[in-house]
């Protein structure tokens, strides 16, 4: 039996050292959604600690040192970034150049598409109602100059983002067990052990479901590109870019990643393309179709399901409340931190049920 | 007491810590540097008299190492008839024992017994996510623990093996042989 002293003495510690400890994660949390550009630079750096980690534990069990097999993936990182820069800059820029100064004219055949359709439709609208083309005209100008005035602010952003992200990733992979473990240091000894063993469960997890992601990515992106490729649709690098990149967004992501190719199909009168327009469109719907059924038939029931055992309408709910919170990337992060919070508070709940002290 | 000082940023001694790691079986063959490296791994764990390190039927992630202190073990048996026979006394443990290695390699297996404190004491925990760490970065080093862990399981299977084996036959002993059996009276 335990004297209620010695009883006092031990809850007593326990209590502060979950104090401390929830302390400590509040304010880095806090630290992190408050400062400007934090959040974005954290995620990306996760990001690529999860997707060096295996490249870099593999180099250690070769013999290198810790810092040596983390130093030399970002050197290699650096030298694909570069040339990638060299490469595909250049053609993304030139045909962003092309695609913006397009945008008027594809502006006014939107509107007349949409006209033609009020007309056709007039006798069901009530006059000056709905003036659907006046509407678009004035969104398109809005969001026009409301992206024209916030780009400098966000280049700057990227730039630092860009610039803090790989640095607070080396430090992850090559510190990052040490801090962890001092974090670990303050948990009360009653939940040491289902604190640590959560931590090597969600960082499982996590690592699995972002590494399947941008395989995902890489795979829709190589396909869309592919497919406009064979199609000589224009803007192939910077669509195939913005679909992998949506793709991130589980359900939504492949919808909002085909909108611009769709929409360009139905307006372009681009003479590079032989097919007709039907067709083109025709086209166009196979092949993100099939980058979404090489995705859904192979990467999902091998990879991604295996990894996060959500309900759909859990994630369709979670990616509405992360788009609300912190935008698109809330939507990209929405399911691995649901996820993680299921597990957490599955442990939790498991571990003060069972085994109250 | 200064709770804050005294026990969340009190360390063991490390050349103690690193001794014994070194005295430790499971960890005999290792090397210096690898000793070096497993100290990065471990986590160093204080407990007052009468403290809980863990508690029958909860899931279990590692072992435990006794750097000082005095650990108790004990069993509790819920069909126990007077609160005094609840608990069963097993063993206690002292510097250099460790204990709760099965659950290095169990998978959600359940501690079988309470381990508690005595005095004030410093362990040194292993876990299974340690162990794993090291498997996946230094897979040589994690080899030769391996190897001791399976070593000292099996060394525990056997012992167990012989106790079972050493109560069937008190139990048989216990057994009154049928041609010893009373008549029955009402057949005289």
């Amino acid at each position: 039996m335990i004297d209620a002293r010695s009883a006092y003495i031990i809850r007593r510690e326990r209590l502060w050292r979950l104090v401390s400890f929830l302390s400590i994660l509040v304010l880095s949390v806090t630290i992190v959604l408050s400062v400007k550009g934090l959040l974005a630079s954290c995620v990306l750096a996760f990001v690529i600690a999860y997707l060096f980690a295996p490249v870099v534990d593999f180099l250690e069990r070769r013999g290198l040192t810790r810092s040596l097999a983390t130093f030399i993936p970002f050197l290699i990182g650096a030298v694909i970034v570069g040339i990638g820069m060299t490469l595909i800059v250049p053609l993304i820029a030139e045909q962003l150049q092309v695609l913006v100064g397009r945008l008027p004219q594809y502006q006014a055949d939107l509107s007349g598409i949409i006209s033609t359709i009020e007309l056709k439709y007039q006798v069901y609208l009530k006059a000056g109602q709905f003036d659907l083309s006046q509407k678009l005209s004035d969104w398109i100008a809005v969001k026009t100059t409301a992206t024209s005035l916030a780009l400098p602010e966000f280049v700057s952003q990227s730039f630092t983002v860009l610039l803090l992200a790989p640095f607070f990733a080396f430090f992850m992979l090559q510190d990052g067990n040490v801090f962890s473990r001092s974090l670990l240091s303050f948990v009360p000894n009653n939940m040491f052990e289902i604190t640590l063993n959560l931590r090597h469960q969600i960082n499982d997890q996590l690592g699995g479901f972002i590494r399947a992601r941008f395989l995902e990515a890489a795979i829709v992106g190589a396909v869309v590109w592919v497919g406009l490729q064979i199609l000589g649709f224009p803007y192939a690098t910077v669509l195939a870019l913005f679909a992998a990149a949506t793709n991130l967004i589980p359900y939504i992501g492949p919808i909002i990643g085909a909108v611009p190719a769709v929409l360009i199909a139905i307006v372009s009168h681009d003479s590079s393309i032989s097919t007709t327009p039907e067709a083109t469109l025709l086209f166009l719907t196979g092949v993100y179709f099939l980058a979404q059924l090489i995705d859904v038939v192979f990467v999902i029931p091998f990879v991604v399901a295996k990894i996060v055992d959500l309900h759909p309408v859990t994630v369709v709910v979670m990616i509405i409340v992360g788009a609300e919170v912190a935008g698109i990337l809330g939507m990209m992060i929405s399911v691995p931190v649901a996820s993680a919070a299921k597990l957490t508070f599955n442990a939790l709940y498991s571990h003060l049920t069972n085994f109250r002290d | 007491m200064n709770f804050i000082w005294d026990n969340i940023f009190r360390r063991a001694n490390n050349q103690s810590v690193f001794a014994v790691l070194r005295e430790n079986m499971l960890f005999q063959d290792l090397t210096d540097a690898e000793l070096r490296f497993l100290e990065r791994c471990i986590h160093i764990r204080h407990y007052h008299p009468g403290e809980s390190i863990f508690r029958q039927g909860e899931v279990g992630v590692g072992m435990y190492l006794v750097v000082s202190g005095r650990i108790e073990i004990y069993i509790v048996d819920p069909n126990a008839l007077t609160e005094d026979a609840r608990e069963i006394y097993i063993t206690q443990l002292s510097a250099n024992d460790f204990f709760g290695e099965l659950s290095l390699v169990e998978e959600n297996g359940r501690r079988t017994a309470t381990a508690v404190a005595r005095e004030e004491t410093t362990l040194i925990g292993f876990f299974k996510p340690d162990l794993m760490e090291i498997l996946s970065r230094r897979p040589a080093m994690g080899t030769k623990i391996t190897l001791r862990i399976a070593e000292v399981l099996g060394r525990r299977l056997k012992e167990t093996t012989d106790k079972v084996s050493e109560l069937r036959r008190a139990l048989k002993d216990l057994r009154v042989p049928p041609e010893r059996e009373i008549p029955n009276q009402g057949a005289k």
